[in-house]
């Protein structure tokens, strides 16, 4: 088992009945790049109870951001939604995964893609001035059953475009693409449709996804994987075939669904 | 599930699974490497890592590799864990991708 520190939960906030975030502090030599995963938990009955959670915050911020679901008979995830500012908490000192702007070929646009908490990694890409010096249009699509569950669209659309650092990056490159498929929305629909049949990019205004311009980060369920990357397959792209093996495109699995 | 370390790895052992992998769950015998399963936390890091493709996941072991999940769990026991990546066993080249080594496993 990986070494482990105990960290202080800084501050917790609810998006709705089944999401929320929380902040802790930081372990001054816990080092990572944006869209790494930790292992993250509780000590419950004195033994750890641990599970893989994308950091949400960038890497050079002093705490560390996670993004959550709550499940009311989650092993976890049921005690997690109870956290409150002031709390110990367990994360692992070995940062890993793959979504990780160096496993990606140079291109012009990079397409994130996220379901549910799938969007944590990104929200960390994003807040990163070299995913903007690297690529032009940098597009985020978010796709969740409810229009409730779009959590982090307040920051996304209005606080970091005004970021003193990198917000005219941000005006200038970042596309915000959320999407809902169980009730009205501006766009609906799932991120495999919506790239099969054209419409998010005659929304967005970009051309039809291409494998000699565009890259992709995807994360979500096994499912969501599985249909994304055989669409990508299809389309000509080439996955990274491993950590430190560049591609058109990389894979995470969102972990904790319950 | 968990994943499995299978016979290729034997003889070989290049330990570039142990690098990627966010929960240390592999340890280390004298040529061979294996998982966990009660660690392993199925996030599929290290399956593409490793040069000899001797790791696979539980769900797609066949009959020709079903014993390595018991073998896995019972070695994973006995043998230190290892958490930094180490140069391959010297002849590693030599073995990567012979057939049947488990005659081979040094226990």
């Amino acid at each position: 088992m990986s070494k482990l520190s105990t960290e202080r939960v800084l501050q917790v906030h609810h998006w709705n009945d089944n999401l929320f975030s929380f902040r802790t502090t930081r372990d001054p030599g816990l080092r990572f790049c944006n869209g790494q995963f930790v292992m993250l938990g509780l000590e419950v009955e004195g033994k750890p109870l641990i599970r893989a959670y994308s950091v949400a915050s960038p890497n050079y911020e002093e705490h560390l951001e996670f993004f959550s679901i709550k499940v009311p008979d989650g092993p976890l995830t049921s005690r997690l939604q109870h956290l409150k500012s002031g709390d110990p908490i367990i994360v692992s000192k070995k940062p890993t995964g793959s979504l990780i702007l160096d496993d990606l070929l140079p291109g012009k646009h990079l397409y994130l893609l996220a379901t549910g908490t799938g969007l944590a990694p990104f929200i960390s890409v994003i807040q990163d001035p070299e995913t903007y010096e690297r690529f032009d249009k940098v597009i985020l699509i978010h796709g969740v059953r409810y229009v409730s569950e779009l959590a982090y669209a307040d920051f996304i659309t209005q606080t970091l475009p005004e970021n003193e650092f990198f917000g005219q990056q941000v005006r200038e490159k970042l596309i915000y693409y959320p999407t809902v498929t169980r009730e009205p929305f501006r766009n609906q629909g799932r991120l495999t449709d919506l790239i099969r049949s054209g419409k998010l990019f005659s929304d967005i205004g970009l051309p039809p996804a291409d494998a000699a311009t565009d890259r992709f980060m995807i994360c979500g369920s096994p499912a969501m994987l599985a249909d994304s990357s055989q669409l990508l397959d299809q389309l000509g792209f080439t996955v990274s075939a491993h950590i430190g093996a560049p591609g058109d495109y990389v894979i995470e699995r969102a972990f904790v669904d319950q | 599930m968990t994943f499995v370390v299978t016979d290729n790895c034997i003889q070989c052992k290049y330990t570039d699974c142990v690098e990627v992998c966010p929960v240390d769950c592999f340890y280390e015998g004298p040529n061979m490497l294996v998982i966990h399963p009660d660690e392993c936390i199925d996030c599929a890091l290290c399956e593409p890592e490793c040069p000899a493709a001797a790791i696979v996941p539980g769900d797609d072991l066949n009959e020709t590799n079903a014993h390595f999940l018991e073998l896995n769990a019972e070695l994973a026991q006995i043998w230190p864990n290892i958490s930094e990546r180490k140069p391959a066993l010297e002849d590693a080249a030599f073995w990567d991708g012979r057939k049947d080594k488990l005659e081979q496993l040094e226990r």
